[in-house]
């Protein structure tokens, strides 16, 4: 769609719809420069609300503090967490602007946030409520599980190792399905990734369940750890066929690399920061009104963050992730269905990352106001919880700490050819059990795209996720 | 297909026979006994019609056997009635195709029959001169064509939306994807003809030998009804971004067609079937549906979600608010129940009113008129007029009473001013109807207002003072300063001043709007 900022850094001018959308004079008239809310359509509101949070954002990314908090001001009249898609995205997409301007002050920010609690079962609870309203993981799983039963044909061994392992469904839906198979189920084995011991010890509980059940010879390895200091060796054994699957996960391995770019480039890191607060301190206060009629929105001015050493380009050296495909390589698995968003929210500067978060978390958003009603406190949570802490993360972290480093399909797959893996395409029969499943639970407005062998799954005719299936080539 | 290497068949290698079967055993073609002759001919001797001679009358003839009943009739004396000595067992003979691009050249893929390697050479590597009237298919083998000829026409499957088709496998793929099925996809799941049922069966079958990709665009194709709308003379754009969402609806409609004829399909197969075929037979959709295909006839979402998952708790760690319990049902662990049928027919939630409701529409039409901006901009801003008496007056009125006092374009010819004024306000006449006119003046830009640029007057005065202020770069090009300057540009046409700052601004600092604290 127009405005995705699909070239990055090179034609500025096809980012800049958005930009200039919100650099528009508006419609002429006398009167208060606020908008009469009580008039306002709730078109114009959302487009009202665009224009503030671009507007907003640029500010925030040249460290003009005051403006943007006059902007914030504005949009915290229109954006609503519990209004129509275009207000709580705005409601959330400030809260991280907010977070950014407030990471300035790294020890105010600590502060504000030290007594946080965070739920493990809350997390949990949202995750699997996202599995529910929304169909993409089922769909993902779907997808991944019949790539699994082709591609493990005949196979009397099978290992799967799962990079995020928090939903049973999935594995559960396999052995159903490995059950059902002509010559009888293999012995399965999987070995879970998770952060967290308690999602593994459900799994493993579900799981172990459920094999029992249909008999099938059954082993659950929970791995309690952190993705990018998984131990590959340990998990290799042989006679086995291994399958990977990485659900929405490995793009958080991305975040180690920036780390070591950091270190190489000290300068910038400490200039964001530093830059940050000076522009505080030279501000003046001034009102909205003084300062609408002085003042001019800065265009998308080089923001701090961008003096950072990476290029659109360095996306591809990145060590650590290129080292963690490659000890994924070396364990030879026969498949390997990778479940990404198809977004890229890896940009170097903050200006990239919001417009495309914007789009995606518009669909997303989306999504969620079709299907599920606006009183229903289950989509606050995933909107909260959710969704909101992914834009927090995209928008406001930087670092390391920022995890979710979305990328798009095109990236991924030079990565993992440049890891040694080959394409497989995903069979036709997976994108016929997918739209069966769409079909049977009653989906509605979700689409299934395939392309060269990868499916994309939309929302209407928006790519939203990714699903690609690989194999070890020598 | 997946694509994969069979571990089993890596290399093609001629197998090794064992030992002499009592029967005679037919070799795999393609896999020639080893020890075999190979005989290689050349095309011309391939093709030639009459490669047996008789050496009596000589007669040509296509076979050997032909011959050999040919020679009989001459009454030859016993002796040469023979041929030459006896060969016992006469080799094997396994023929090379001439070929040398072709697979079966090599020795170790020799062919065993000779008429056999004869058809291969013409279906392969000759010339098609055979050809069915009724669907003007070729063949280079007589022998070929006339058995297609035999059933060409005879056996027809027809689509709902028409085509027709005489292969059973093209004909499911169709229908998969077929437009008019979508709208029947809601309707009867219970096509129990046998021909249905068959089909199901084959379609699975040919789906899993030859995958056809689906007929849909690549995603190219959806941002171009988007780029498309870039045009100069600006639309009601509100209502122009709503094509896009029908014509991406038909997408949509493609693939719940193709899960829908394929849910027939596979509900048509089982139901047709007993139990015990449903498990033997299509392993591919069965082993996911193991027996849920069968309640989906019955659309029963209770039934299918008993079916299909376990009947787990709740997830026991946590104490769930009763509302909670309406989503985490029993149903929780499955991927293939409904996301709860109650609430969603309690909270019967129609699709948003309009599609510009959307936030995904919001944000496709900001950035429709971002980019219809730059382009109105860029081509107009120039001094060209702006075809739009009223919006340009009315942005006059903007920015005389957003002035304070320094109004350096009210101050310069009011023809011009309304023109510029449009340029500058960035006043696209859609604009103001979109939001019709509506009393607020939130002038972001606020091109005209600098203060120290004050009543010097003039273009340059202006610029500078803008230009003095412009401390950051920008990485935005293009459409900006023909945005700006729209109006300058024009006027600085008619003075020299101006024009030279016009012209070297934006090639030393894409200028425009500067942020606030310069300002001060």
């Amino acid at each position: 769609m127009a405005g995705m900022v699909h070239d990055e850094g090179s034609s500025s001018v096809t980012s800049s719809p958005l930009q200039m959308f919100s650099l528009m004079s508006l419609s002429p008239g006398i009167g208060s420069p606020y908008p009469l809310l009580r008039e306002v359509s709730p078109e114009d509101r959302g487009l009202w609300l665009i224009r503030y949070l671009v507007g907003c954002a640029n500010l925030v990314a040249a460290g003009s503090v005051e403006d943007a908090n006059l902007y914030l001001e504005q949009i915290s009249h229109l954006a609503s967490p519990d209004g129509d898609a275009m207000q709580r995205i705005a409601a959330y997409f400030t809260e991280a602007l907010a977070d950014r301007i407030l990471k300035g002050w790294p020890a105010l920010h600590k502060a504000l946030n030290s007594t946080k609690i965070s739920l493990v079962s809350e997390e949990i609870l949202v995750k699997r409520l996202f599995f529910e309203l929304c169909p993409f993981l089922k769909l993902a799983y779907v997808i991944t599980n019949q790539a699994i039963l082709e591609a493990m044909e005949g196979e009397k061994m099978v290992h799967i190792i799962d990079l995020n392992s928090f939903e049973p469904a999935q594995w559960i839906n396999l052995l159903q399905s490995l059950k059902a198979r002509p010559e009888g189920p293999p012995h399965l084995r999987i070995t879970g990734v998770n952060e967290q011991k308690e999602v593994l010890d459900q799994m493993a509980f579900r799981l172990t369940e459920e094999a029992e059940k249909l008999d099938i010879p059954f082993q659950f390895n929970p791995v309690v750890c952190k993705l990018e200091n998984l131990d590959l060796e340990s998990l290799r054994k042989t006679g086995e066929a291994l399958a990977i699957s990485s659900v929405l996960q490995l793009h958080t391995v991305l975040a180690a690399d920036d780390e070591t770019q950091r270190r190489t480039s000290p300068s910038a890191s400490n200039s964001s920061n530093s830059s940050h607060r000076q522009r505080v301190l030279h501000m003046k206060q001034r009102t909205l009104g003084e300062w609408l009629q002085k003042e001019v929105v800065p265009l998308y001015c080089a923001s701090p963050d961008s003096a950072s050493a990476s290029s659109p380009l360095s996306c591809n050296l990145s060590p650590k992730m290129g080292s963690f495909l490659t000890s994924l390589w070396g364990l030879s698995p026969k498949l390997m269905v990778i479940t990404e968003q198809e977004s890229n929210h890896n940009g170097a500067t903050l200006m990239e990352r919001y417009v495309d978060a914007l789009y995606f978390y518009g669909s997303l958003f989306d999504c969620l106001e079709s299907t599920v009603p606006r009183a229903s406190v289950e989509r606050q949570k995933v909107e909260k919880l959710l969704f909101g802490e992914e834009i927090k993360n995209i928008i406001a972290s930087e670092g390391i700490q920022r995890k979710e480093r979305h990328e798009k399909l095109e990236k991924w797959i030079s990565r993992l050819e440049l890891a040694g893996f080959g394409k497989v395409s995903l069979s036709y029969n997976g994108l016929l059990q997918a739209g069966m499943l769409l079909q049977s639970c009653g989906y509605d407005g979700y689409n299934l795209k395939e392309e060269n062998g990868c499916f994309f799954l939309c929302w209407h005719d928006k790519p939203l996720f990714s699903v690609s299936a690989w194999r070890f080539k020598r | 297909m997946v694509d994969m290497p069979n571990p089993s068949s890596q290399e093609v290698s001629s197998r090794d026979v064992a030992a002499p079967p009592a029967k005679k055993r037919r070799n795999l073609p393609g896999m020639p006994d080893p020890g075999a002759e190979v005989i290689a001919l050349s095309p011309k001797t391939l093709l030639a019609t009459n490669r047996f001679v008789c050496e009596i009358c000589s007669k040509g003839f296509q076979r050997d056997q032909n011959l050999q009943l040919h020679r009989r009739g001459h009454n030859l004396p016993w002796r040469l009635r023979q041929r030459d000595g006896n060969a016992e067992p006469p080799r094997k003979k396994v023929y090379v195709c001439p070929e040398p691009a072709c697979v079966h050249h090599s020795p170790a893929r020799a062919l065993g029959d000779l008429t056999g390697i004869k058809k291969h050479f013409c279906r392969k590597h000759g010339e098609k001169k055979w050809k069915c009237e009724r669907c003007a298919k070729k063949y280079a083998v007589q022998s070929d064509w006339k058995a297609h000829v035999r059933t060409c026409g005879t056996r027809e499957y027809k689509c709902d939306c028409g085509m027709l088709f005489s292969r059973r496998d093209s004909f499911v793929t169709h229908r998969a994807f077929c437009d008019a099925l979508a709208e029947e996809s809601s309707r009867d799941h219970n096509n129990n003809s046998a021909q249905d049922e068959q089909k199901a069966r084959s379609s699975e079958a040919a789906a899993a030998s030859s995958p056809p990709p689906p007929p849909l665009t690549p995603s190219t194709t959806v941002v171009s009804p988007v780029l498309s709308l870039q045009r100069s003379d600006l639309p009601e754009n509100a209502i122009e971004l709503v094509p896009s969402a029908p014509a991406s609806s038909s997408l949509a409609a493609t693939i719940t067609a193709a899960a829908a004829a394929a849910a027939a399909a596979a509900a048509a197969a089982t139901a047709g079937l007993d139990n015990s075929t449903v498990t033997g037979g299509n392993t591919a959709f069965t082993g996911i549906f193991p027996a849920s295909v069968a309640p989906l006839l019955q659309a029963s979402p209770s039934s299918l979600s008993n079916v299909v998952c376990t009947a787990a708790p709740p997830s026991p760690s946590t104490a769930e608010p009763a509302s909670l319990s309406l989503f985490l049902s029993s149903t929780a662990s499955s991927l293939f129940s409904r996301p709860d049928q109650n609430t969603q027919h309690l909270y019967a939630l129609p699709l948003p009113p309009a599609p510009a409701m959307s936030a995904t529409a919001l944000l496709q039409k900001a950035a429709q008129i971002g980019a219809a901006a730059t382009s109105a901009s860029l081509l107009r801003g120039l001094g060209l007029a702006i075809s739009s008496p009223p919006a340009a007056s009315s942005h006059e009125a903007t920015l005389v009473t957003a002035g304070d006092g320094s109004n350096l374009w009210s101050s310069q010819g009011k023809v011009e001013s309304s023109s510029e004024a449009a340029g500058l306000g960035l006043g696209l006449p859609s604009q103001s109807s979109l939001f019709g006119n509506r009393p607020m003046t939130v002038d972001f830009l606020r091109l005209g207002m600098g203060p120290a640029g004050g009543h010097t007057g003039g273009l340059s005065a202006l610029l500078t003072s803008i230009d003095g202020g412009l401390s950051m770069d920008r990485r935005f090009s293009g459409g900006v300063p023909g945005v700006l300057y729209g109006g300058a540009g024009g006027r600085g046409r008619g003075d020299d001043i101006g024009r030279g700052s016009w012209e070297e601004f934006p090639e030393s600092k894409p200028g425009g709007p500067k942020g606030p604290p310069h300002h001060l």
